[in-house]
């Protein structure tokens, strides 16, 4: 079960919880003698008292741009011998053309994955791993990136496969077709699991089958992409005048800008424009949706509508709301959960997203005879916070739960530096972060209230079932009068003969 | 309590909707069975060869580490880190599913999740109220199964209907998911707890100022426990045993998996338990398997973090201090026997084929345990590795191959298990073929030293950027302790991996890639 923290990029199925390790701040160990800690005696914790925390550190940085156009960040941190890296290009999956549809995917996979001019897949793979290094490159629904991890031993070595993967790609016409048919045993296996078919077939109800915030990779667009489809994309897509490259560890700021100038100083942008064409996203279909899966002995529900954008004013209001829902003590967890214990995992949360309107989604999974019951539950937590204020109990621990734990945005450089980053690709503000701050402290009851009536619409909402139709007793008909539940097919296209 | 764990696979090429389906298939399964698939991470010596530049890190981090042990028994590690002011804290304790009674399944789990519940005075608005509609509750409920069990059902109908007014009743003094609330009310992130075969681990994060708020909360939360809203959390684990087995296919392969690889030792027993076993689990089983297995000297705490240590010293006397000493528990003392023929089994389902293969191994006290590692690494870790360049990259017959070594745990002897997605159109068989050609010739014929160079830095290397996290270095240390009887271990453990050799390598799959010490179980799909 999870619930968004308010700052990290809001994923599709946010699932795995993520170890992001990097370094440190300044060190500030005290030396010598300490006194003896005073005295201590065991207290309930309304007895405690605490001191001021100190305040966060944010690490020294530079940012300069090289004639070409590239953006370079610089955070030094000495703590372990290590030194990571990653450049963020101006692209993304959802700027394909929809006959093509996972060209992007597949250029970004290919372009580590296809070896270089220099050295074969092979031969770049031994290199790296024989130094405990790596090198990996994707391109995402909104961004394209290229990363390197190195000792920092190893640094110049490293820094030089990662600038030949980025500009001297071979995409290796065998490693291409190895890449085409781990794509297809993908497409085989997406049925496998009844979440992954809840969650790609809500993004189709919402954004549309043929939206690029939804639209599936399948045999006849794989098909249709050819060599010199990634390679044109590539030339568009990886280019100086569209890279931020933020390097944080432990190295020396004169040796590195060196390294950075000769592998990237001479590189030209190419004439073409860059893609920067945001596609724009509406809501496609509205009410109730079931995928029968005979077989499965629950259900998993999705219910929720399009929602916004980070840069929105609603945003900030809605983010506390996300804590009022979601969390322990959240109304969900403690009503759906542990009171009606009808779910292990029960969710719905504003999900906002950086350009584009993101999604309002809740759900989660309950037994095949309890999906009406869970249903409205989940709907009428939702009807609650627009109809009524939240008390003001749930402000206070909701502001508490975002404010306290504002110091975990800033547990090491890298977690700091890429948050930089991405404000600079989505075109926020540098101090973003904390102006989000601001915001909560600043936030009303009413203002909340206010903002759930506008952005959150019960006619509006997608509720998708997959579970087995002939155990959901009550049916889904009984939702609501003259229901009527569309059936979804989600038999897998077979490619063209 | 949400019971997932990072799980690493091996870096490859799948693509990311793939690996990411994956990753989530095996770690439903494993609830919270953490540091599986890498070998745990070593230490290392020689100044000759690559990445020898890392030691004095190394040495520099386990001399921020501090020790002691209270007179009731617990034992505790502080590892100071000023990076930021935060502090991760974890609470092992050395119990898992492992030490369960037959028929018990699923009891530590359950406890795990009960745990979250609060205490005399925390979750609840009139405790000696409360205490007394809980005790009615399980009376209740003892009839209930007790009708059930004489299949008189009007009269369980009844019962049931009583339990349900009670439980209403009940529901009046809660104070729901309070504990929780509290932690991240005060700025507390990462709550959550897992239960492995072997251990259970409490966790989470706070700003370094409210270093006390955790020794309050977590010395109450096992000082005077409320295994409360009982009856509710039944409910909720029933549901997350049919999202993680029933409604899983590979959480069903990976069930019988262990039933067929195991024929006596505890770890042939689902980690969540078995329906039946939840079913009729009651209170009375939750508080004596708590009072047998979380006495202080059962109990690690790990602080790591921006804090003093004389501090957390002080506070932890005052807090744990009042814990009471227990005996120790009894340990798990029956012994898998040796198994003597190849095991198989196949399962049809809705899905996509998979393929497993398992071998048993010793446990990690065993001197041959990072030899264990280093096959791991061997044989599917990266891109180089042998099974992966040969079966997905280049025979392109497996869209991805891993492994698991420890396998349900690794405090006693276990498995190590490796499995291979086929590509379209392939036999899970020609899978098993290609792996054992490949197991046959690592028993055969040594590694060349590029291959066991390139797993000794990786180990090393991946040990450092273990160091980046504080919750990562706090289960560690955690671990390490519990299982091998120091924290020093973790260290210590990379002159072994050093000291490896290719004849090491050699002998030890020699030993264990046996077909009569082989389990395969396979996945096809059901026609539908």
């Amino acid at each position: 079960m999870h619930w968004l923290t308010s700052f990290s990029l809001v994923r599709r199925r946010p699932l795995l919880p993520w170890l992001i390790g990097v370094l440190t701040l300044i060190s500030v160990v005290a030396w010598g003698w300490q006194p003896p800690a005073a005295a201590v005696t065991a207290r309930h914790y309304t007895d405690l008292t605490f001191p001021e925390l100190r305040e966060i550190q944010i690490p020294d940085y530079e940012r300069y741009e090289l004639d070409n156009g590239l953006v370079v960040y610089l955070m030094e941190n000495h703590e372990l011998p290590l030194v990571g890296g990653s450049a963020t290009f101006r692209t993304g999956e959802r700027l394909v053309d929809g006959d093509k549809t996972g060209l992007g995917n597949l250029m970004g996979d290919a372009l580590r994955l296809g070896g270089t001019e220099a050295l074969s897949a092979d031969a770049l793979n031994l290199a790296l791993e024989q130094r405990a290094a790596s090198v990996e490159t994707g391109i995402d629904e909104a961004v394209g990136s290229a990363s390197f991890s190195a000792l920092s031993e190893d640094l110049e070595t490293v820094f030089g496969l990662f600038s030949d993967v980025v500009r001297r790609p071979a995409f290796a016409p065998d490693r291409i077709e190895f890449l085409k048919t781990q794509y297809r045993g993908s497409i085989a296996r997406r049925n496998d699991n009844p979440d992954d078919i809840a969650s790609r077939e809500f993004y189709k109800l919402i954004y549309g089958d043929n939206s690029p915030y939804a639209r599936t990779i399948e045999y006849q667009t794989l098909d249709a992409i050819s060599r010199d489809d990634l390679v044109a994309f590539y030339r568009t897509s990886v280019r100086p005048d569209q890279m931020i490259l933020g390097i944080v560890g432990d190295f020396d700021p004169a040796q590195m800008k060196a390294l950075i100038a000769d592998a990237f100083g001479d590189w030209e942008a190419p004439a073409a424009p860059p893609l920067t064409q945001v596609p724009d996203a509406r809501q496609a279909r509205t009410g109730v949706f079931l995928v029968d899966q005979p077989q499965l002995t629950q259900s998993y529900v999705q219910i929720g509508h399009l929602g916004g954008q980070l840069s929105e004013p609603d945003y900030v209001p809605l983010a506390v709301l996300n804590e009022v829902l979601n969390g322990f003590g959240g109304r969900l967890f403690n009503e759906v959960r542990s009171r009606q214990g009808l779910a292990y995992v029960v969710y719905a949360y504003w999900a906002a997203r950086y350009d584009y309107p993101g999604i309002f989604m809740g759900g989660g999974q309950t037994r095949s005879e309890t999906t009406v019951p869970f249903i409205q539950s989940v709907k009428r937590e939702i009807a609650a916070v627009r109809d009524r204020p939240i008390t003001d109990d749930e402000l206070a621990r909701a502001k508490d739960a975002v404010l306290n734990s504002f110091v975990f945005n800033f547990q090491n450089p890298s977690q700091i530096l890429s948050r930089l980053i991405r404000y600079e690709y989505y075109g926020y503000p540098s101090d973003f972060v904390f102006q989000f701050q601001r915001g909560v402290e600043a936030t009303t009851v009413s203002q909340i209230q206010a903002a759930a009536a506008r952005q959150l619409n019960p006619d509006d909402l997608v509720i998708l079932v997959v579970g087995n139709k002939a155990a959901i007793q009550p049916p889904l008909e009984t939702l609501a009068p003259n229901m009527t539940v569309t059936a979804i097919d989600i038999s897998i296209p077979e490619a063209d003969a | 309590m949400f019971g997932f764990s990072w799980f690493s696979t091996p870096f490859h090429a799948l693509p990311k909707a793939l690996r990411r389906s994956l990753h989530r298939c095996l770690v439903l399964f494993l609830i919270g069975v953490v540091a599986l698939t890498t070998a745990p991470p070593a230490a290392w010596a020689r100044s000759t060869t690559p990445g020898s530049s890392v030691q004095p890190y190394l040495d520099r981090v386990a001399k921020a580490v501090t020790e002691f042990t209270l007179a009731n028994g617990m034992k505790f590690i502080v590892l100071e880190r000023h990076q930021a002011p935060v502090v991760s804290f974890m609470l092992y304790a050395n119990v898992g599913a492992v030490n369960e009674e037959e028929g018990k399944t699923g009891v530590a789990h359950y406890l795990e999740h009960l745990a979250f519940k609060g205490t005399e005075r925390i979750g609840t608005r009139d405790f000696a109220a409360e205490q007394q509609v809980l005790a009615e509750m399980d009376d209740v409920f003892a009839q209930v199964l007790a009708a059930e069990a004489a299949g008189n059902t009007a009269q369980a109908e009844a019962l049931r209907s009583r339990l349900e007014t009670l439980r209403q009743q009940a529901a009046e003094y809660v104070e729901q998911n309070k504990y929780g609330q509290i932690v991240e009310q005060a700025g507390g992130v990462g709550l959550n707890a897992t239960t492995g075969a072997d251990a259970t681990r409490y966790f989470y994060s706070l700003p370094s100022n409210k270093v006390e708020l955790w020794m309050s909360l977590e010395s109450e939360r096992f000082l005077e426990p409320v295994f409360r809203e009982f009856y509710e959390e039944k409910d909720v684990i029933l549901e997350e045993r049919r999202m993680r087995v029933d409604n899983s296919p590979i959480g069903k392969l990976m069930e019988v998996f262990l039933e067929k690889a195991f024929e006596q030792h505890p770890y042939r027993r689902p980690i969540i338990g078995y329906e039946a076993d939840l079913y009729t689990a009651t209170r009375d089983d939750i508080q004596a398997f708590f009072d047998a297995y979380y006495g202080p000297n059962n109990l690690i705490g790990v602080v790591v973090g921006d804090v003093n240590p004389r501090e957390i010293r002080a506070m932890v006397e005052a807090y744990f201090g009042r814990f009471e000493a227990r005996s120790l528990p009894a340990e798990v003392t029956i012994a898998e026997p040796r198994q003597t023929a190849p095991r198989e089994f196949t399962l049809a389902l809705p899905s996509q084929p998979w393929y497993l293969e398992g071998y048993h191994r010793p446990s990690i006290t065993d001197p041959d345990h990072v030899v264990y590692g280093m096959i791991e690494g061997i044989l599917v870790n990266g891109r180089t590795s042998r099974l992966y360049k040969d079966l997905v990259e280049d025979r392109q017959v497996a869209l991805d191959v891993g492994s698991i070594n420890g396998f349900p745990g690794d405090k006693y002897p276990n498995m190590l298990l490796l499995y291979g997605l086929p590509a379209p159109n392939v036999e899970p068989d020609a899978i098993g073929t290609l792996m054992q050609d490949h197991l046959g010739r690592l028993s055969r014929e040594p590694v060349s030293q590029e291959e066991l160079d390139r797993v000794k830095t990786q180990a090393r290397a991946g040990l450092l950027r273990r160091l980046d996290s504080n919750s990562g270095m706090a289960a560690l240390l955690a671990e390490y302790e519990a299982k091998t009887g120091s924290w020093r271990n973790v260290f210590a453990e990379l002159a072994a991996i050093d000291a490896v050799t290719a004849e090491d390598v050699q002998r030890v799959a020699r030993a264990t890639f046996q077909p009569n010490n082989r389990t395969v179980g396979k996945l096809v799909p059901a026609e539908s």
